[in-house]
């Protein structure tokens, strides 16, 4: 009953890692860069989300749509300041200047907010049917993270853009050729994974504390979920964080949560080994 | 419509076009002919801005084009339609259709340019649900064909369109072209094979390493001996 409840809750946690892998595979599908400072985006939607609401008592929904819309535009902001002037760099380059805008993102947090634990109290009950125990913030995240790919999927598959968005990460000399001007397409794509960031953060109000150390982890747990799915591979980063969201809650039910941490980096050492181009990749394009 | 004067162009130093001039008129069709090699899809490449000149110029409808980014020399109606089709491989071939008419000015007449593709290649009316990807060779290349002209061209360009296919599919692909020609666009076509794409072509011009060696009308073409003996084997 102990694994039920490990896993019921670990799929349910997948919904929003799902969520956060998709922002950063979809960055790497299109543009072809490994966003380092994905987690750092979202530890800063949840400092935002705490500064609006206990600082400057912001409702709750209303802070976190507003974290939201800043963390579009930090996007943006990375896009125009670090991503576009090394578009055509080395990959080594593009790495080394995102890692350093983790680096900066980790300092200013720590700078403005101190090292302690921020976090908003939110109360969300336990849900239990029968003996199955269900924390209502995994619920939400859950949901808001199924909705959200929904639309995201309908966004990628129904509208001029996201077809656009499609076409330039499956050939983007080819893209050009339709009239499509890859770089409006890169600043749409850094717009849509910010928003994501955001949403994320939204998701982890209830769940987390937030500390300027928190981004690093969650860099990495998307980081394993985009290898584990195959890079760039957007259903199979979908599948990855389900395994992933149920590993480790069932790692961290059984033995503790560190544990589950090191079970997700031996997943992602053992896909580099076995299969690296994923679950569900395909060769690298030349 | 189209002139090329003095265009050369390479890759990283390494000069693959030297001194090409090419002129053609709004409703003709242009065959480039060399062997492998020659050049004759860079020159391809760099009228639709995939690869900018070194020196010379682009002249399209009076206009320079040269060194413009491709997305901006689509919207001035040069559509190219690469070697093997290039489609995106996970898409529809509806999806493929609509990235075709992406630029502004064709974006709004969308339905009614499907229409017309459709009447040209009912198979694709039938096909349009299906993965591009999974498509074979020949219907690659149709379908290659019909997302070009989803652009509404004034200027065609076909890369080497019966490169990798059967000589049975090759003809019904010639039988296309000559289709699309009928309709009254203008079409810019490099080829190896030489007779086919001759038959269809007003003018020819011949691409030896990088540098024109011959441009004339059909019968100039085939009668000329030199041509006749390393080109055609008679």
């Amino acid at each position: 009953m102990l694994i039920l409840n490990a896993v019921i809750n670990g799929l349910l946690f997948g919904g929003v890692l799902a969520l956060m892998a998709f922002g950063m595979n979809l960055m790497f599908g299109v543009v072809q860069i490994v966003h380092l400072a994905y987690g750092q985006f979202i530890m800063v939607g949840l400092y935002l989300v705490y500064l609006l609401t206990v600082l400057y008592h912001v409702p709750l929904l209303l802070s976190c749509v507003l974290a939201i819309i800043a963390i579009a535009l930090l996007s943006v902001l990375c896009y125009y300041s670090v991503v576009k002037p090394l578009l055509k760099a080395p990959p080594i380059n593009q790495l080394l200047a995102l890692a350093g805008l983790w680096i900066v993102l980790e300092n200013a947090c720590l700078a403005f907010f101190g090292a302690t634990y921020k976090g908003v109290q939110v109360v969300l009950p336990v849900l239990h049917v029968g003996e199955i125990y269900i924390a209502a913030s995994n619920l939400i995240g859950f949901g808001v993270g199924l909705i959200t790919l929904g639309l995201l999927y309908l966004f990628l598959n129904k509208t001029y853009t996201g077809v656009a968005i499609r076409a330039v990460a499956q050939d983007t000399e080819v893209s050009g050729v339709m009239g499509i001007n890859s770089r409006t397409i890169y600043l749409i794509t850094f717009v849509v994974g910010g928003a994501l960031a955001g949403v994320t953060a939204a998701c982890f109000v209830p769940v987390y504390a937030v500390h300027p150390h928190f981004g690093s982890a969650f860099t990495l747990l998307a980081f394993i979920i985009v290898i584990l799915g195959g890079m760039g591979n957007l259903i199979g980063g979908f599948i990855g964080a389900f395994i992933i969201g149920v590993v480790t809650s069932i790692g961290s039910t059984l033995l503790n949560p560190e544990i589950g941490q090191i079970i997700a980096l031996l997943i992602c050492l053992l896909i580099i080994i076995l299969r690296p181009q994923g679950l569900l990749g395909v060769r690298a394009r030349t | 419509m189209l002139r090329i004067e003095n265009l050369c162009s390479g890759y990283g130093g390494f000069e693959v076009l030297q001194n090409i001039s090419l002129e053609m008129g709004a409703g003709e069709t242009v065959a480039v002919l060399g062997p492998n090699g020659a050049g004759k899809s860079t020159l391809l490449k760099v009228i639709s801005g995939l690869l900018k000149p070194t020196s010379g110029k682009i002249y399209f409808e009076g206009r320079r084009i040269d060194g413009k980014p491709s997305h901006e020399i689509v919207e001035m109606g040069i559509s190219l339609v690469p070697e093997g089709g290039r489609l995106f491989p996970e898409l529809t071939v509806y999806n493929n259709l609509l990235v075709g008419a992406y630029n502004k000015r064709t974006r709004r007449h969308f339905k009614e340019t499907l229409e017309e593709v459709f009447s040209l290649f009912p198979i694709i009316k039938e096909r349009q649900n299906q993965i591009a990807g999974l498509m074979s060779g020949g219907e690659r290349q149709m379908v290659a064909i019909a997302r070009a002209l989803m652009s509404r061209p004034k200027l065609l360009m076909l890369d080497e369109p019966s490169s990798g296919l059967a000589p049975k599919i090759v003809a019904s692909i010639f039988e296309f072209v000559k289709e699309i020609k009928e309709r009254g666009y203008s079409v810019l076509m490099v080829e190896q094979t030489v007779k086919k794409a001759v038959g269809l072509a007003d003018r020819v011009y011949l691409l030896e390493s990088g540098r024109m060696v011959f441009s004339g009308d059909q019968t100039s073409f085939l009668n000329n001996p030199k041509i006749k003996s390393s080109y055609l084997g008679i």
